[in-house]
């Protein structure tokens, strides 16, 4: 294939941060549908070649020997970022800005991943303790309801800078699609004032689980 | 309401803002606040009366809020008044919400559980405030006051049912009003006076939080 190819799962909350970052830049790209539940089909060949720990998503970029091929949500927004936007709003060159970016992006990766095995649980019935990955999710949704909350005694709306950025995609939409894993979003409502001001991102999408309209 | 008859706090006015809607509890209670887009704030049970689906999923709609499920819209006195499924029917009264007597006051929006005709006003007066925040507190209601009347000193507080407290933290008057959420759960939500130094008091509210949440048991099988 040429050209950029996202390989994707509707409900996948990796993938739609992906799918979000592309629509803001506006980067023509193909969407490769995966059946990832219940088929598993990025666990086998062709598409565990790509990326052998069998994860989605995957994007492929370019052609030939060149093509780049890369997982995990984090580091394709970051590719795209660099590559795509040419005015470095989603990834900001200034040091400071650049390093909470790169903070928030490790958090999302890292610290929400228990809410997206709490969420396979509820929806899939991946086999994980779902009441302990519950509890770390509502821990790290409290570490973003606290920032949030100074950012806004500050007078500021995101969470890094002063427009949205790589951070903003990366930890919405765990937190977006928390009542499917029976978190609700009464707890924070500093996250709550964020989550609609994402919503009216130019290019903004939405997924199943997270309305169209609020 | 499962409780004392009484007003409690149940958001910051400034974090609802027109057009807009959350769920919250009060002792397990499901309510959704709701502001209209002329500014009017509602607390509701938290239920379309369709099919049971919480109303605070849905979405505001000018001065109605519409449910997720279906589109149901309800005006401002709780009533249905449009079907999308049954656009020509003229929906029957008896198709309607609970409402619960609201009023917002020192940029608190409060609800009052019990008999609405003795509801007088909320605890407070009318000083103007600036909000800090709202902090949700793994612990019961009456350890999390027992604990926070330690950790700060006591100026005023109003009234025995209103579940206001007015400390000296942190060296600024702050205003504390106390949501009982669910049995071990509790809402603070804080205001402070014009010209505080806000981030100094949201910062001192986290410290708070974590000392409130590290208190033994013990205070909590009191109550």
């Amino acid at each position: 294939m040429t050209g950029l190819v996202l390989h994707d799962f509707e409900l996948d909350e990796g993938c739609y941060k992906v799918r979000l970052l592309l629509a803001a830049l506006h980067v023509p790209h193909l969407r490769s549908a995966v059946n990832m539940v219940p088929g598993g089909e990025q666990t086998r060949p062709p598409l565990l070649l790509l990326n052998p720990l069998g994860t989605l998503p995957i994007l492929e970029d370019g052609a030939g020997d060149d093509t780049v091929v890369l997982r995990d949500a984090e580091a394709i927004l970051a590719y795209l970022a660099v590559r795509y936007d040419a005015a470095r709003r989603w990834l900001p060159d200034e040091p400071k800005a650049f390093g909470q970016v790169m903070m928030w992006m490790t958090f999302a990766s890292r610290d929400l991943h228990a809410a997206v095995l709490a969420r396979r649980h509820a929806m899939f019935e991946e086999i994980v303790d779902g009441a302990a990955m519950t509890s770390a999710a509502r821990r790290a949704f409290r570490v973003m309801d606290d920032h949030m909350t100074m950012r806004r005694l500050d007078g500021d709306v995101w969470f890094v800078g002063k427009g949205p950025t790589l951070a903003d995609l990366a930890l919405f939409p765990s937190f977006a699609l928390s009542r499917d894993f029976s978190i609700d979003h009464e707890a924070y409502p500093a996250l709550r004032r964020w989550m609609r001001r994402v919503r009216s991102i130019p290019g903004f999408t939405t997924m199943p689980g997270i309305p169209d309209y609020h | 309401m499962m409780s004392e008859d009484g007003w409690y706090p149940v958001a910051l006015a400034d974090d609802i803002e027109p057009g807009t809607s959350t769920g919250t509890r009060l002792f397990g209670r499901e309510l959704v606040v709701w502001r209209d887009i002329t500014g009017h704030s509602h607390v509701w049970e938290d239920r379309c009366p369709h099919r049971g689906m919480r109303l605070s999923f849905g979405f505001v709609r000018g001065s109605s809020i519409a449910c997720l499920y279906h589109g149901w819209q309800f005006d401002a006195g709780g009533r249905c008044r449009y079907i999308p499924a049954h656009p020509k029917l003229d929906v029957p009264a008896s198709i309607a919400v609970e409402r619960f007597a609201s009023a917002e006051r020192l940029g608190i929006i409060w609800v009052f559980s019990g008999d609405p005709s003795g509801a007088g006003t909320p605890p407070g007066g009318n000083a103007e405030t600036m909000p800090v925040r709202s902090l949700s507190v793994n612990a019961p209601a009456i350890s999390t006051v027992a604990a926070l009347m330690k950790e700060a000193s006591l100026l005023v507080e109003a009234g025995a049912s209103g579940p206001l407290l007015m400390l000296q933290a942190c060296g600024e008057p702050v205003y504390i009003a106390v949501q009982p959420t669910g049995a071990q759960e509790t809402t603070l939500h804080v205001v402070v006076e014009p010209g505080s130094d806000r981030q100094k008091v949201s910062l001192w509210a986290e410290a708070l939080r974590h000392t409130l949440e590290a208190e033994p048991t013990r205070s909590g099988v009191t109550a």
